[in-house]
């Protein structure tokens, strides 16, 4: 088991490696004219750019020597100083990008923690009741359900939402986090935020229900033609006990590993519904940085996501090795 | 080519099983000899019976034919008004307000009333000169809802048959030869798959910004890398095939027949391959629909004055006048999309069933 845990960690490393190549070549794409356009723009726009900020981007990035070895280079040093987690300093916020991300990331993660446990709670048993009652209405209608879902997209979703339920019959609030007019505190502000998350936290609930449901769906609908649940209906037990105790706990083992899986992404913020209700979540400022060309900013957060995503795929992978007892560890 | 024949009955043994669903007649004339008596349907036959036997699939076939016809064929009927030809026919706002005047201690109120001519007819509502009004522009949003649907259908149809294409042969090739170049590509697949989506096409929007495209051909270029990033997807799916078809017995034959490489993969293995891949496809075009529209919404893709489904809702992240009190210039563009996705996932998922081997119905 260590390992097996050992290579996939060392695997990862590598595939990070070629991930970080790939975004270094994105960044040697732009001009140096550009990137000085973005930089005065910023600085007509109100937020000064220190001379030291810009300085010390094209160094780290190893700008303007545009040789090979000059590309190589400068690629290395970036790489050594990513492994110190230092990913530069942003042009709008004149911190550290880490520090920006991690500021940011606790909003995006708790909204999206939020959306996943009811995501899980709801899709669940709605892929077990169409699973159990195969090609009956209720499996129609929950599968259609679930396919508009899917299609919706979720700048259009979030906008119907927030027009129908905040604008027009105002029961939630349109828009940020919190209430800028009223200052609460303890309880009363845990129900502000509760009250500006519900809209967005329902947008992303109705559009990510589907994919988990139907996977519920095929993983239970495969354990149910399995033998042992023939088996277990044939000695007599209640067909309430078999589809419980019997083919939900092997239906749960790619849930579990998808689940592990998602952890780290949770982090990752959601560009599109952070924008709609401008919430100041990771996603929502990463667009806004790219808007105003904050451009250390963007390639440490393209970074941050590309590490969340490897740490994903190797939970998932570890996550099946722990829960599914037939995985050979090679 | 005699000696072809024999190899290709072996390379449908995988078919041949299918057609276990052949139907008996139930004549019962001893003269008739038996073969005459079972009528075969070939495994074809036998998927479009299927698809065709599932609602679902019917009306998402009837969602994707419509939505094409109304993008392709539309705008050839309906010539009123251009995809970037403003309404300048102008109109005459008026705007009715109290002034109050002293005038030696005493007041008088009088309703003054401003006659404003606009040059442009924008925000018009639906009428018989505009079906769904216009926008914010003044052009026709019914119109540019057909020139919308082109761009999105076009991009989404070239980046799929780009993904697949690119899949298959990566994918085939890395499951066929195995070893080393497998390795290779598999290792290359896992980075594709780590990389961002949305994030990395902000940076390659600025990057496009620097240099001067014509504002047409963005999304193209947006699209080549979506396909770059999703084509792993694809190719993982055709290695696995080929991976448990290799051990197969017309395997072994073509083998002994000494058929050249590109041969076994490409008239053996790939063909196999097709159910699968013909559900993927079908169901990709519905996400990388999802995907041109976002961009467009972010401003990204396809840029004013022309037009994109995305494009035209992306004007009530600005305007919160348009997002409550004109819903008919962006709801409309809002349903295409869904009807789009929606008109692909229900077709992938009526194929799905119908190329299924085990599904009995």
């Amino acid at each position: 088991m260590l390992k097996y845990i050992l290579k996939r960690i060392v695997m990862a490393i590598f595939i990070l490696m070629g991930v970080s190549m790939i975004i270094y070549f994105l960044i040697r794409l732009m001009p140096v004219d550009f990137i000085q356009d973005k930089i005065n723009a910023i600085n007509q726009g109100g937020a000064t750019v220190s001379e030291e900020t810009v300085n010390a981007m094209y160094e780290m990035y190893g700008l303007g020597d545009n040789s090979l070895m000059g590309i190589l280079e400068g690629y290395f040093s970036w790489l050594g100083s990513l492994v110190k987690f230092d990913l530069g300093t942003s042009f709008v916020y004149g911190i550290p990008v880490a520090d920006v991300i991690v500021e940011h990331m606790g909003i995006s993660f708790i909204i999206a923690l939020i959306a996943t446990v009811f995501e899980f709670l709801i899709a669940i048993p709605l892929g077990i009741t169409a699973a159990t009652h195969q090609y009956s209405f209720r499996d129609y209608l929950v599968t259609i359900l679930v396919m508009i879902g899917i299609s919706l997209p979720s700048f259009f979703f979030g906008n119907m939402l927030k027009d129908f339920l905040a604008l027009k019959l105002g029961w939630f609030p349109a828009s940020g986090l919190v209430n800028a007019t009223v200052s609460y505190s303890g309880i009363e502000l845990l129900v502000d935020y509760l009250r500006h998350a519900f809209i967005p936290i329902l947008t992303i609930v109705i559009l990510s229900i589907g994919a988990r449901m139907r996977m519920t769906r095929t993983n239970m609908l495969e354990v149910m033609n399995s033998d042992y649940i023939r088996t277990a209906r044939a000695k007599g037990l209640k067909e309430k006990k078999v589809i419980n105790k019997h083919a939900f706990r092997n239906t749960l083992i790619p849930l579990v590993t998808s689940l592990a899986g998602l952890l780290p992404s949770l982090f990752s913020g959601a560009i599109i519904t952070e924008q709609v209700f401008d919430l100041p979540g990771i996603g929502n400022i990463a667009l806004d940085a790219m808007n105003r060309g904050d451009i250390p900013f963007i390639m440490g957060y393209n970074m941050f996501l590309a590490l969340l995503s490897v740490v994903g795929v190797l939970l998932a992978d570890l996550m099946y090795a722990v829960v599914d007892p037939r995985v050979k560890l090679e | 080519m005699e000696d072809n024949k024999n190899i290709d009955i072996t390379s449908e043994a995988e078919e041949t099983v299918e057609v276990s669903e052949a139907k008996v007649d139930e004549v019962e004339d001893s003269e008739v000899p038996l073969d005459k008596k079972v009528r075969l349907m070939s495994p074809t036959r036998m998927v479009v019976r299927r698809f065709f036997r599932s609602k679902l699939s019917i009306i998402g076939l009837i969602m994707v034919i419509g939505l094409f016809l109304f993008s392709f064929v539309g705008p050839l009927i309906y010539t009123q008004w251009g995809e970037i030809e403003l309404d300048e026919s102008g109109k005459t706002e008026y705007a009715t307000s109290e002034v109050t005047y002293t005038v030696d201690g005493k007041e008088y109120t009088v309703r003054q009333t401003t006659e404003k001519f606009l040059k442009d007819n924008f925000l018009d509502a639906p009428s018989s000169e505009h079906i769904l009004g216009t926008d914010n522009e003044g052009y026709d949003i019914f119109v540019r809802l057909m020139y919308g649907g082109r761009i999105s259908l076009i991009v989404s149809f070239l980046a799929v048959i780009l993904i697949t294409v690119l899949g298959v042969i990566l994918g085939g090739i890395a499951g066929y030869f195995g070893g080393v170049i497998d390795n290779i590509i598999m290792r290359l697949c896992d980075v594709l798959i780590c990389l961002p989506g949305i994030p990395i096409l902000l940076i390659i929007s600025t990057i496009l910004d620097s240099s001067d495209i014509d504002a047409k051909y963005r999304i193209y270029l947006l699209m080549i890398y979506l396909t770059f990033i999703s084509w792993p997807g694809t190719a993982r799916l055709v290695r696995g095939q080929i991976l448990s078809l290799r051990e197969q017995e017309y395997m072994v034959a073509a083998e002994a027949m000494g058929y050249s490489t590109s041969r076994k993969i490409f008239k053996h293995l790939v063909p196999n391959v097709m159910p699968q891949l013909i559900v993927q496809m079908s169901l990709s075009l519905g996400s990388m629909i999802l995907y041109e529209a976002t961009l467009s919404y972010l401003n990204l893709g396809v840029k004013a004055p022309y037009a994109a489904w995305g494009t035209m809702i992306n004007i009530i992240s600005t305007n919160q006048d348009i997002l409550q009190n004109h819903l008919n210039v962006w709801v409309p563009a809002g349903v295409c999309i869904v009807i789009a996705v929606l008109g692909f996932n229900f077709v992938g998922d009526g194929l799905r069933d119908a190329l299924d081997p085990k599904a009995r119905r």
